[in-house]
C-alpha cells in the first residue's frame, strides 16, 4: 500500500502554497484577536501543524484504498451527525460541536471529505457522457442526508458547502440542458419550501439585508455594513498592520473567523487583497490543473471535487464580506481561525496530492 | 513512464469539463477583484468617512455585589457605595511627557508607575479610557473636576464599591473582597471576570462569591474624534448579585463583640436545632473596608505583623486545648460504653498517683466522694483521671470523633481547621513512638495533644443539647428544601445525655464551676474549662520563685433552656484566667440577652 516510489512524487509546491496561505491566516488572526484573551494565533499555529500531520497521514494510503472504505466513513459520519442533533448541547446556538477534554471537533467538516470519497467511488464506475437520472438521484439522496442533519444544527453555511461537491460530480458526469433545467426548477422549489418552512427568521433576515444592507444598520445589516466600511476605508495601501480602526476597535464581527478577509482589506488595502487573492489563486490553479495528472477517472473526480470545495468556500466568503452574498457563516478556507475546518481543508488538499503522487502506480 | 501494458482510460472529456470550470472560476475571481477595486479605490472616500465617524467605545458597567444582611434583613452588613475612578484618554494628550508629569503630581502617583501602566495598554485604541486610579476620595474628585480644563485627558467615572457599614463588626464572618490578582487569572480562579474586578477573599464573601457577584453590563458608545460620547449604540444593564440573608442575629453579634472588646478571644452562638450561627465574634478584629479603599503600607504591615493576629478568625482557625470542657466527652464515653454508671464514685483527695506520677485536682483540699454528675458540676479532675485510666485512650478518641472533634464542622466559610484527637495510631505516625499510658490521663482532662476549635466545641455542645443529633453550623440558612439539613443522629443512648446534661445543669445552677452563666428562669446548662500551659506543680514552683506565670485560657460552653434547647454559646478568652471566673459570666450575658429578646 505504501509505495516508496510515490513519495518522490509528492507535490511540495502545492503543500507549500497550503502553508503560505495558512501562515497569512495566522498573521491576520493575530491582528484581529491579539487584544483578546485566548491566544488564537498560537492555537492556529498548532492547528496548522496538526492539519499537516493529518495531510501526510492521508498521503500514506492510496486514494483507491480510501475509496473502498468511503461508504463506512460516510455512514459513520452521518451517524455522528444524527447523534449530535440528539445529544449535543448548544455551543454558540448550534449543535455542531463534539466537546472533548481539550478541544472541540466539528464533525460536519469531516462529512465533506466523506462525501468526496463516496461520490468519487460511485462516479468512477460511471462512464457515460452525460448524467443519467438514476445515478443523479442516487447521488442527491446521499448528499441530502448529511445536508439536512447539518442544516438542522443549524449550520446552513457548512451544509451549503456540500452542494459544490455534488455539483462538481455532476459537471464532470455531464449535464444536459434538460438536466440543468430540472436542477434549477428543483432547487428553486426547494428554496421556496425552505423559505416558507425551514429557514429561521434570522436566516431570512440575512437574505433580505443582502439587498438592503443599510435598512437596519444596527441589526442584521450591521455585519455586512461594518465589513464593507472596513474594506472600503482600507483604500489602496491600507491603514497598516494592527492599525485598522474597524478591526482593532472590535467593530467588525467574527474578525478572526468569517471576516478575516475584511481585516486584510482594511489593514493592507487593495494591494493586500490583490496579493492574498493571487496567492490563493495559485493554490486553486495548482489544485484544479492537477486533474491532468490523475491516473484514472476516480482521481479526476477527487481532485475536481476537492478543488471545488475550497474554491466555493473562498468565493462565497469573499463575496459575503463585501455584501454580495448573504452572511451564511462560511469561513475563508485555510485563513480563518478554526481547527476542524483547517483539518478538513488540508485533507482536501491532501487528497489532491495523494492522487497526483500515484499517477504512475499500478492500481 | 507511461507503461504500454496498461490500458488507460479515456479521460479527455471529463478533463475538458474540469478545465472549463476552472477558467470560469478564474473569470469570476477577476470580477470579484474588480468589485473590490470599486469599493476600495473608487468609493474609498465614502467608506473612509464612515469609518471615521463610526467609532465605538465599549465600557464595562460594573455590577454591584449582592447585599448581605442579618437574619431579619434589618441590618445591612455588606452594602455598595459609590466609588470614583479616574481614567486617561490618550488621544486627548498632546505632550505625553508633560502629561505624565502633571497627572502624577495631581493624583499623587508615581510617574514611572503611571507611564508603565499606560504603556501596558499600548495596543488598546487611543480613545479607550485606561483606569489610572480608583477609590478616589471626594477631595481628589473635586480636585480633578476643578482642573478639568487643564486636563482634557482625564475622566472621572462612578462605579459601585463594596462597603461594610458596621466596619469591624462581624468582619470575620463577612470576610472581605479584593482586586483579583494576576495569580487568580493564572490558576483560572477568576472565571469570566476582568482585571481589576473585586472578588471575595475570605468569609461569606469568598464562600458565596458566585451568588454575590452580579453580571457586569456593557455600554457601546459612539464617540467623535475628540472622544466625546455622541450617543449610545447598545446598552446591557449590569445585574446586581443576589442578596444573602445570614443566620446572624445582629443584636447577639453586637453583644458578643461588646463583651470581647479589649480581649483576645471568640464567642460563638448557635441554634442547636438547625445549626444556624446566631453570632460569631473573634477579637481582635479588623476593618474590611480597608481592603477596598487600600491600606497604607504601614497599616498593612501593622495588621499582618500584629502578634494578636487580628485577621485570623479564632472561632474556626484558633486551635486550643479544650481543658475541662472535654469532660463532657469523657463522661459521655464512660457512661455510654458502660465503664461507669451514675452511681460509680471516686474519692478526690486533691491529687491522685497514677503510674508513679502525681496528678493534681484544681481544688487542692479535694472534692471528697464524687459521682459523675458531681464530677461534672465541680469539674473534678481526679474523677476523670480515674475514668480515663479505666477506659484507656481508644474509647475516648472514638467518642470524641463521634461527637465531631478532630474534623471540620463543615461551616460555610473557608479556612476551618481540623483540630486533633490523638490516639496511638496518630502518635505512631507522627512521632514514631508508642502511646504512653500517662498521656491518656492528660487527655482525660482535655490536655495533652488534644486540640479543638471553639466552633467544634459549640457544635459538640449542640449535639449534647439535641440529645445526640449533630448539626452542621450554617451562616447562611439553607433555602427550604434546597439542601440537606446536615443533621446526623449519633449512636449514643439518650439516657447518657440526660445524665451529662444533669451534670451541666448543676454546674451552672447548683453552685458548680459554671454558676457565673446562670440566668434566672432560663435553665442554662454548661461546662467551664481552663487550659493549663504548664503543669500545676511547675506553676507553683515558678510562683514560689516569684516569677510571673501566664494565666490559663478561659472556656465556657453551654446551652439553654435545658428541656428545649434553642441557644448554644461558647466563649473562649485567651489568657482569661479560669473558665468559671471569666468566660461563664460573659456567656451568661449572651444567654440573658437572648432570653430577653425571644422569651415571653
Amino acid at each position: 500500500m505504501i509505495d516508496r516510489g510515490a513519495f518522490h512524487e509528492i507535490d511540495w509546491v502545492l503543500i507549500g502554497l497550503l502553508i503560505v496561505n495558512s501562515v497569512i491566516g495566522v498573521i491576520f488572526i493575530y491582528s484581529s484577536s491579539h487584544f483578546l484573551p485566548g491566544n488564537y494565533a498560537m492555537k492556529q499555529v498548532i492547528f496548522i501543524v496538526v492539519s499537516l500531520a493529518f495531510l501526510f497521514l492521508c498521503l500514506a494510503v492510496d486514494y483507491k484504498v480510501l475509496m473502498t472504505y468511503s461508504l463506512y466513513f460516510y455512514l459513520a459520519v452521518t451517524a455522528v451527525l444524527a447523534g449530535l442533533l440528539v445529544f449535543a448541547r448548544l455551543v454558540a446556538h448550534t449543535k455542531s460541536w463534539i466537546k472533548l477534554p481539550f478541544f472541540q471537533v466539528q464533525p460536519s467538516e469531516l462529512a465533506k471529505i466523506a462525501l468526496i470519497l463516496l461520490l468519487a467511488q460511485i462516479f468512477s464506475e460511471y462512464k457515460k457522457s452525460t448524467l443519467s437520472s438514476n445515478v443523479g438521484i442516487q447521488a442527491i439522496l446521499l448528499v441530502l442526508g448529511p445536508f439536512i442533519l447539518v442544516a438542522a444544527q443549524p449550520d446552513l453555511g457548512t451544509a451549503l458547502t456540500f452542494i459544490p461537491v455534488l455539483l462538481a460530480a455532476f459537471i464532470l458526469a455531464g449535464l444536459r440542458k434538460k438536466t440543468i433545467a430540472i436542477l434549477l426548477v428543483v432547487s428553486l422549489a426547494a428554496g421556496l419550501v425552505g423559505w416558507n418552512f425551514a429557514l429561521k427568521d434570522y436566516q431570512k433576515k440575512r437574505l433580505t439585508t443582502l439587498f438592503y444592507p443599510s435598512q437596519d444598520p444596527k441589526g442584521a445589516g450591521y455585519h455586512i455594513l461594518q465589513s464593507k466600511i472596513a474594506i472600503g476605508s482600507g483604500g489602496l495601501t491600507g491603514k497598516g498592520f494592527l492599525k485598522g480602526s474597524q478591526s482593532q476597535l472590535r467593530f467588525l464581527p467574527a474578525r478572526h473567523t468569517d471576516f478575516i478577509f475584511s481585516v486584510i482589506g482594511e489593514e493592507f488595502g487593495f494591494l493586500g487583497v490583490l496579493l492574498v487573492m493571487l496567492t490563493y489563486f495559485l493554490l486553486l490553479a495548482r489544485m484544479f490543473l492537477s486533474v491532468g495528472m490523475a491516473r484514472d477517472r476516480a482521481g479526476v473526480y477527487i481532485i475536481f471535487m476537492a478543488s471545488m470545495l475550497i474554491a466555493f468556500q473562498f468565493v462565497v466568503n469573499v463575496l459575503m464580506i463585501i455584501g454580495l452574498f448573504p452572511v451564511t457563516g462560511v469561513p475563508l478556507p485555510l485563513l480563518s481561525y478554526g481547527g476542524s475546518s483547517l483539518v478538513s481543508n488540508a485533507l482536501a488538499v491532501g487528497l489532491v496530492v495523494n492522487v497526483r503522487m500515484r499517477r504512475f502506480a499500478n492500481a | 513512464m507511461i507503461r504500454k501494458d496498461r490500458i488507460y482510460e479515456d479521460l479527455s472529456l471529463i478533463l475538458k469539463r474540469a478545465r472549463v470550470v476552472f477558467y470560469v472560476l478564474g473569470g469570476l475571481l477577476a470580477l470579484i477583484l474588480g468589485y473590490y477595486w470599486k469599493v476600495q479605490i473608487l468609493d474609498h472616500q465614502k467608506y473612509w468617512q464612515l469609518a471615521e465617524s463610526n467609532r465605538l467605545r465599549e465600557r464595562v458597567l460594573s455590577a454591584p455585589r449582592g447585599v448581605i444582611t442579618d437574619r431579619n434583613g434589618k441590618f445591612i452588613l455588606a452594602d455598595n457605595a459609590a466609588g470614583f475612578k479616574v481614567s486617561i484618554i490618550r488621544e486627548n494628550i498632546k505632550d505625553f511627557e508633560a502629561s505624565y508629569r502633571n497627572i502624577s503630581h495631581l493624583l499623587g502617583i508615581d510617574e514611572a508607575d503611571l507611564k508603565a501602566r499606560i504603556e501596558k495598554y499600548g495596543s488598546v485604541a487611543a480613545f479607550q479610557p485606561i483606569v489610572v486610579k480608583d477609590n478616589l476620595t471626594t477631595e481628589e474628585v473635586s480636585r480633578i473636576e476643578a482642573r478639568k480644563l487643564e486636563f482634557p485627558e482625564l475622566e472621572v467615572e462612578i462605579e459601585p464599591k463594596r462597603s461594610y457599614p458596621f466596619g469591624v463588626s462581624a468582619a470575620h464572618v463577612l470576610g472581605y473582597v479584593q482586586e483579583l490578582s494576576p495569580e487568580d487569572f493564572k490558576v483560572g480562579a477568576a472565571g469570566k471576570r476582568h482585571w481589576g474586578d473585586m472578588a471575595g477573599k475570605t468569609g461569606i464573601e469568598r464562600q458565596y462569591d458566585d451568588v454575590l457577584t452580579g453580571e457586569d453590563g456593557r455600554l457601546l458608545e459612539i464617540v467623535d474624534s475628540l472622544g466625546r460620547s455622541r450617543g449610545e449604540m447598545a446598552r446591557v444593564e449590569p445585574r446586581q448579585g443576589k442578596s444573602l440573608r445570614l443566620a446572624l442575629d445582629y443584636d447577639l453579634q453586637k453583644k458578643a463583640e461588646e463583651i470581647l472588646q479589649g480581649k483576645e478571644g471568640t464567642i460563638v452562638a448557635l441554634d442547636p436545632k438547625t445549626g444556624e450561627v446566631l453570632a460569631l465574634a473573634s477579637f481582635p478584629t479588623y476593618d474590611p473596608n480597608k481592603f477596598i479603599s487600600r491600606f497604607t503600607p504601614e497599616e498593612w504591615l501593622s495588621l499582618v505583623n500584629d502578634p494578636a493576629y487580628p485577621l485570623e478568625n479564632r472561632a474556626i482557625r484558633g486551635v486550643y486545648s479544650p481543658g475541662s470542657i472535654f469532660k463532657i466527652v469523657m463522661a459521655t464515653a464512660g457512661l455510654d460504653s458502660g465503664f461507669v454508671d451514675g452511681q460509680t464514685a471516686y474519692f478526690c483527695g486533691g491529687a491522685l498517683e497514677i503510674y508513679g506520677n502525681v496528678f493534681s485536682c484544681w481544688f487542692k483540699p479535694g472534692h471528697g466522694m464524687m459521682n459523675l454528675t458531681n464530677g461534672i458540676k465541680n469539674s473534678c479532675n481526679v474523677y476523670f483521671y480515674n475514668l480515663g485510666r479505666r477506659m484507656g485512650i481508644e474509647p475516648i478518641a472514638s467518642y470524641a470523633k463521634l461527637m465531631g472533634l478532630g474534623r471540620k464542622t463543615g461551616i460555610d466559610i473557608p479556612g476551618e481547621k481540623d483540630g486533633l484527637v490523638p490516639d496511638p495510631e496518630w502518635k505512631l505516625k507522627t512521632f514514631k513512638t508508642a502511646w504512653y499510658r500517662g498521656e491518656t490521663i492528660s487527655v482525660s482532662i482535655g490536655q495533652g495533644p488534644l486540640l479543638v476549635t471553639p466552633l467544634q466545641i459549640a457544635d459538640m455542645v449542640a449535639c449534647v443539647a439535641n440529645r445526640g443529633v449533630c448539626v452542621v453550623p450554617r451562616l447562611v440558612p439553607p433555602e427550604n428544601g434546597k439542601e440537606k439539613s446536615g443533621k446526623t443522629a449519633v449512636p449514643i443512648k439518650r439516657e447518657t445525655f440526660e445524665t451529662i446534661i444533669q451534670g451541666m445543669w448543676m454546674s451552672v445552677n447548683d453552685g458548680g464551676t459554671g454558676r457565673g452563666a446562670r440566668v434566672e428562669g432560663f435553665d442554662v446548662c454548661g461546662k467551664t474549662g481552663s487550659t493549663q500551659w504548664i503543669s500545676t506543680e511547675r506553676a507553683e514552683k515558678l510562683q514560689q520563685q516569684g516569677k510571673e506565670i501566664k494565666k490559663t485560657h478561659s472556656w465556657f460552653a453551654g446551652f439553654a433552656p435545658r428541656s428545649d434547647p434553642r441557644l448554644v454559646v461558647t466563649v473562649l478568652v485567651e489568657f482569661g484566667g479560669s473558665g468559671g471566673a471569666t468566660s461563664a459570666p460573659l456567656a451568661g450575658r449572651i444567654f440573658d440577652l437572648y432570653r430577653k429578646k425571644y422569651d415571653r
